[in-house]
């Protein structure tokens, strides 16, 4: 296995760790957050992949013929179940933050201290 | 298969049904059913996995799902089949959670807008999330249980939709969820070298391949994202946050039951699967070990700087992970027993305190120990709970928590001995001042804590006194049983939580009452309550230099979620740092 499936699954999650931490606005945010996660697909995709090896359906070939690892495809897929239900529920919470707050900006929104504005 | 095999997923399809059952049949029901339903269900579920537990004792239960035993695949070593396993502690932590969640119902009656049952569904998802957790014997099947944990907790957290909540509920989903990225990567590499995701396969496995970086770098990640879960330094910050804000039946379960609960998955992981790896073993004592001192001295010295009474428990909560993170990295037979105890005697007596700061955020609308002063004269049941609850995490000589102690301080060093004391009694401590003050009328002036976040917000005032108290004092009740009462369990749990064929430990009786917590406690509190202005010179410039040693402390725990990735990716790169450090 060449180490370019490692390198691309380092990158991605150190950018979207960037992009989390520097982030301005709720939405962007998630989508940051989607970038961390499609690292682990491609982590996994390549850790199953033998090379010259077909898809793991034997429906039109006969067993034994290589194939790559159907296991770790079965956890992208689980994963992106599970991905998709965060990212729901994260988008909601900005909805409903939005209007409450009138802003999706982090730095103006942090749990348990007043904004600046409404302080006493 | 016996009977107890055959039934074993029970305890996560009972929660899972009626949950689903209670969200397609909220519309129909009376509402006050799917109260009733869920309390039920808690019970149930708490009483079957007592029953696992005691069949455990004669050896293993196991169950393999759709009949796909290891021998199945009929090659050796390929396991290809997803398996529930109950140990005595596994069963008994899942019995804990089924006890924990029955009194959050009970106390959260009537808290809800119960007309669709939301509350009540999200709780049982909740539940069957952390009975799965406990009992699987498979690692992308544990996994998929913090996923689910981790989603409810989520929508728990925001479901008040209030200001801090939404706040507070997006930093948290946030950070667990890259977390959870992190344990799915790190399951993924550690299959690519087991080619196996069973527990005991993926440990013998281990065992024959010895040094692998690949190896090294799975563990790093799954505990990374373990340790997040349970709030260790430095990936602990969203915990305040979340459990400030959530409703106070959830704050029961996130302080009492579910971290804990991610300190006993990677304690369970550490026995079962990496044994065998000497430079991961090393990670275990060396990096583990500090950063739970780290960890107990931070979160104490920031609770005692707290005046948001659920915030203060928040901080509390860390401080005592940290101790039990000690107690993981020793790992002798002891003091996974005393780990194991001490889950149990902080989950209690945490749960009985955060159903007290939600009496008073029902009953005198506020949390806030400086606002709420003298206020909580004549709420007695309350009083009780939360002074009792503050003796036993500042080391009151009775009940689980100084058993647990106990058995922990058998194996530990002179500086762990210290700094458990000094966690212990900070927490302790803040928490009898804040009871003083509330109850009692009684404090000196206010201190650092006087600079903390705080904010106004109320609950829902409309159930009897009784109804919280009850729950509440039980609980504390339960915290307060002699340590003796669990020791023949306790020893068998201990030594098969590594080994399912390990004859049971025999555990020495109570040692020598160890006082110096409790006497720590109460120096710390006389300090707090006989606090004075500040006139002279002196004690000024000791106040001032104070506050900014607190202010410091306050400023890490920004309330930024960008701040917070970026403690967690400098946290990834100590793990890096010390993996090559033990490494070369």
């Amino acid at each position: 296995m060449t180490l370019l499936p490692w390198l691309v699954a380092a990158w991605l999650f150190a950018v979207g760790l960037y992009g989390l931490v520097t982030s301005r606005h709720y939405v962007h945010l998630v989508g940051c957050l989607t970038v961390c996660q499609s690292a682990t697909y491609v982590l996994l995709l390549g850790i199953g992949y033998v090379h010259e090896a077909g898809p793991p359906v034997f429906y039109d070939h006969p067993p034994g013929t290589p194939a790559v690892d159907p296991v770790v495809q079965a956890l992208v897929l689980t994963d992106i179940v599970v991905g998709a239900a965060v990212t729901a529920l994260l988008l909601a919470i900005a909805i409903q933050v939005q209007r409450r707050r009138g802003t999706l900006d982090p730095q103006a929104l942090r749990p348990l201290r007043p904004p600046p504005s409404a302080a006493e | 298969m016996s009977l107890a095999e055959t039934l074993l997923p029970v305890a996560v399809l009972l929660p899972l049904g009626v949950a689903t059952l209670l969200l397609a049949l909220a519309h129909w029901l009376p509402p006050r059913l799917p109260k009733l339903v869920a309390i039920l269900v808690a019970l149930a579920v708490c009483a079957f996995c007592v029953l696992l537990a005691r069949a455990s004792l004669d050896g293993p239960v196991r169950h393999w799902f759709g009949g796909w035993t290891p021998d199945a695949a009929g090659r050796p070593g390929v396991v290809l089949g997803i398996g529930f396993q109950a140990d005595p502690a596994s069963a008994a932590l899942a019995a804990f959670c089924g006890l924990l969640f029955a009194a959050a119902f009970v106390f959260a009656w009537g808290y809800f807008d119960t007309e669709h049952a939301h509350f009540h569904v999200l709780m049982l998802l909740f539940l069957a999330a952390m009975t799965g957790f406990c009992l699987t014997r498979d690692l992308f099947n544990l996994f998929v249980w913090f996923e689910l944990m981790s989603v409810a907790a989520f929508a728990l957290t925001a479901y008040p939709l209030g200001r801090s909540a939404l706040e507070g509920a997006f930093n948290f989903t946030i950070t667990n969820a890259l977390a959870s990225f992190l344990l799915l990567a790190g399951t993924g590499l550690l299959y690519a070298r087991t080619g196996t995701f069973d527990f005991a396969t993926m440990g013998a496995a281990l065992a024959r391949t010895g040094a692998d970086p690949v190896l090294i770098a799975g563990f790093v990640l799954v505990a990374a994202a373990l340790l997040t879960k349970a709030a260790i330094l430095p990936f602990h910050l969203w915990l305040a946050d979340a459990h400030a804000v959530a409703p106070s039946p959830v704050s029961v379960i996130f302080s009492g039951a579910m971290v804990s609960l991610a300190l006993f998955g990677l304690a369970k992981l550490v026995a079962q699967v990496f044994p065998g790896n000497a430079e991961v073993m090393g990670l275990v004592h060396g990096l583990l070990h500090g950063l739970g001192l780290a960890t107990a001295l931070v979160a104490g010295l920031t609770a005692f700087a707290q005046r948001h009474l659920k915030r203060l428990l928040a901080f509390s909560t860390i401080a005592h992970m940290g101790i039990m993170l000690t107690a993981l990295a020793d790992g002798s037979g002891t003091a996974t027993a005393g780990l194991l105890l001490y889950i149990l005697g902080h989950g209690l007596t945490k749960g009985a305190l955060f159903m007290a700061a939600g009496i008073l955020l029902a009953l005198r609308r506020s949390a806030d120990e400086i606002v709420l002063y003298g206020r909580g004269r004549g709420l007695w049941a309350p009083a009780l709970a939360t002074g009792l609850g503050g003796l036993l995490l500042g080391g009151l000589p009775l009940g689980l928590m100084h058993g647990a102690t106990g058995l922990m301080d058998l194996s530990a060093g002179v500086l762990d001995r210290v700094v458990v004391a000094l966690a212990s009694a900070l927490t302790g401590a803040a928490v009898l001042r804040a009871a003083a003050r509330i109850f009692l009328r009684a404090s000196g002036v206010p201190g650092p804590e006087l600079l903390a976040p705080t904010e106004r917000e109320h609950e829902k005032p409309d159930r009897p006194l009784w109804l919280m108290a009850l729950p509440a004092l039980t609980l504390v009740a339960l915290a307060l049983v002699p340590p003796a009462a669990v020791r023949p369990f306790l020893g068998a749990a201990a030594a098969r939580l590594r080994d399912p064929s390990l004859p049971p430990l025999a555990l020495p009786e109570a040692g020598s009452l160890d006082l110096a917590p409790l006497l720590l406690t109460a120096v710390l509190f006389a300090f707090a309550l006989l606090r004075r202005r500040a006139v002279r010179p002196l004690s000024r410039a000791v106040t001032r230099s104070e506050r900014t040693g607190f202010r410091a402390l306050q400023a890490l725990h920004s309330g930024l979620v960008g701040d917070y990735v970026a403690w967690m990716a400098v946290g990834l790169a100590l793990f890096a740092l010390a993996a090559a450090v033990s490494a070369g």
